[in-house]
């Protein structure tokens, strides 16, 4: 499964480094390393709406405080049934 | 005709409780490849001095730079600097270094400490000849330049910094001598390499120096072209012209900006690989395409380049954190302050629609100024700018 954060100037100022690194810490804890590679990306063209981040292809919008969500809500169930 | 180029930089303190220093550096060009250098040390301190060597380094480089005879400058000297009410005489030490077609230097020197000459980091004596000009003993010398010689000169702040104190006998030039030979890096800039003299210099006097002190740099290097692409052009159709031109130009390239480098990403069909290291919180990460040797974020990064770029023609202080680290702004730091002499720039006007947007401090003026600016503070480093927009 691949997460792809967007870390272009729009996305940085809207704070994707704290996203990144939140990320990096829920995989890390849960040991989903070898299932979940975390990427960044430039812009994708759809700074209004960052920060952007990609699961498999499929675009979502975070901002720092609903990222712990985001990775309870869609990337657990995906690890699971994978 | 050589690749070789100058790259001169200075740095002074002023003595303990001085606001104006006593030193002073005068740079003249003499056309592309010639240049007059004249470092004065005005007698006394404060106002007095630093008149004193306005007028000196003033005189003696205009003068030089019209090819008039060092005679000539020396009695222009002694018939017109004020005459000083304390001890009856005129005085101002001086150095002139002129740089001839950047393969010759000429130098003469009046009292200052002797220039110090590192060939390859390796201290070398130069030969001098001595004359009497108006009761003033000028020692004159002509030597060959080549790659990495850097040429150290100083006033005598610098030979006697912490005289009585934490030295005896003040800082004796053997002991400045091994002092720049350990201190030697050939990638240092001119600066750089004054900075850390003067600040030993500094350090020496306890942080109160008994005496302005200067330090000035020559150092001799090759030419080096980086090119740095930042922005898509105003209109689409004008992308391969702007990729076709820049991927043409010799020496490195750096593109910074998001779309730009998806852009260049997409020209060169190689894929970008953007890293996710956070190497300083403040700058977003830098990635990779191959071809390119370094691709960057945009705006942010390059008004981190930007505040380097003022305090490097300042004091330098933060050297200490661009001179080493690996983030995107410091990387641009080094690649365009160090190793660079002509710089290219290539800007991109189209208007990014998602940064007109009211909440994000980074509308398109501001980039359009971040390059502006930037030159500008590159050419007081004594680069050659060229800037294409599109």
């Amino acid at each position: 499964m691949k997460v792809t954060i967007c870390i272009g100037s729009s996305c940085h100022l809207k704070g994707s480094r704290q996203i990144v690194e939140q990320l990096q810490y829920l995989v890390a804890e849960n040991n989903l390393k070898d299932q979940v590679e975390l990427g960044g990306t430039f812009c994708m063209g759809n700074c209004v709406n960052g920060v952007n981040v990609t699961l498999d292809d499929k675009l979502y919008s975070l901002t720092p405080e609903t990222t712990k969500d985001f990775f309870e809500k869609e990337i657990l169930p995906r690890v699971k049934k994978a | 005709m050589n690749n070789l180029c100058s790259d001169i930089g200075y740095v002074s303190v002023n003595k303990w409780g001085e606001q104006l220093c006593g030193d002073r550096v005068e740079i003249v060009e003499q056309g592309e490849n010639s240049t007059v250098i004249v470092l004065a040390d005005g007698m006394g301190s404060g106002v007095k001095a630093n008149i004193l060597s306005s007028l000196t380094s003033k005189i003696i480089s205009t003068m030089m730079a019209a090819n008039m005879k060092v005679e000539d400058c020396v009695s222009t000297i002694a018939a017109t600097l004020p005459i000083c009410a304390v001890r009856g005489v005129a005085y101002s030490t001086f150095t002139i270094v002129r740089i001839i077609e950047n393969e010759e230097a000429e130098i003469i020197q009046y009292d200052n400490p002797f220039l110090i000459l590192l060939r390859d980091g390796k201290f070398v004596e130069i030969p001098k000849t001595g004359t009497e000009i108006e009761g003033k003993m000028i020692y004159r010398s002509r030597i060959k330049l080549q790659e990495n010689d850097f040429m150290v000169f100083t006033s005598d702040g610098a030979i006697h910094a912490g005289i009585g104190a934490s030295l005896n006998f003040g800082w004796e030039r053997k002991d400045i001598i091994s002092f720049l030979e350990q201190m030697y890096d050939s990638s240092y800039t001119a600066k750089t390499f004054g900075t850390i003299l003067l600040e030993e210099c500094n350090h020496l006097y306890g942080g109160k120096p008994g005496d302005d002190t200067t330090v000035c740099v020559v150092k001799i290097r090759n030419r080096s072209q980086v090119n740095l692409m930042i922005g898509p052009p105003a209109d689409r159709s004008d992308v391969n012209k702007m990729q076709s031109l820049f991927h043409s130009k010799e020496g490195k390239h750096i593109v910074c900006g998001g779309t730009t480098s998806t852009i260049t990403a997409e020209f060169l069909h190689k894929p970008m690989v953007a890293n996710l290291d956070y190497l300083d919180p403040e700058i977003p990460p830098t990635a990779s395409i191959e071809g390119v040797d370094l691709v960057t974020e945009g705006v942010i990064t390059i008004s981190k380049v930007l505040d380097y770029a003022k305090d490097f023609l300042n004091d330098n202080e933060t050297y200490s954190q661009w001179g080493y680290k690996r983030d995107g702004a410091s990387l641009i730091s080094r690649m365009l302050f160090e190793e660079a002499t002509d710089i290219n720039f290539f800007v991109g006007r189209a208007v990014n629609p998602a940064h007109q947007n009211p909440n994000l401090p980074i509308t398109f003026n501001i980039k359009m100024r971040l390059v502006e600016e930037l030159s500008e503070c590159l050419k007081k480093m004594g680069k050659r700018i060229k800037v294409s927009y599109f």
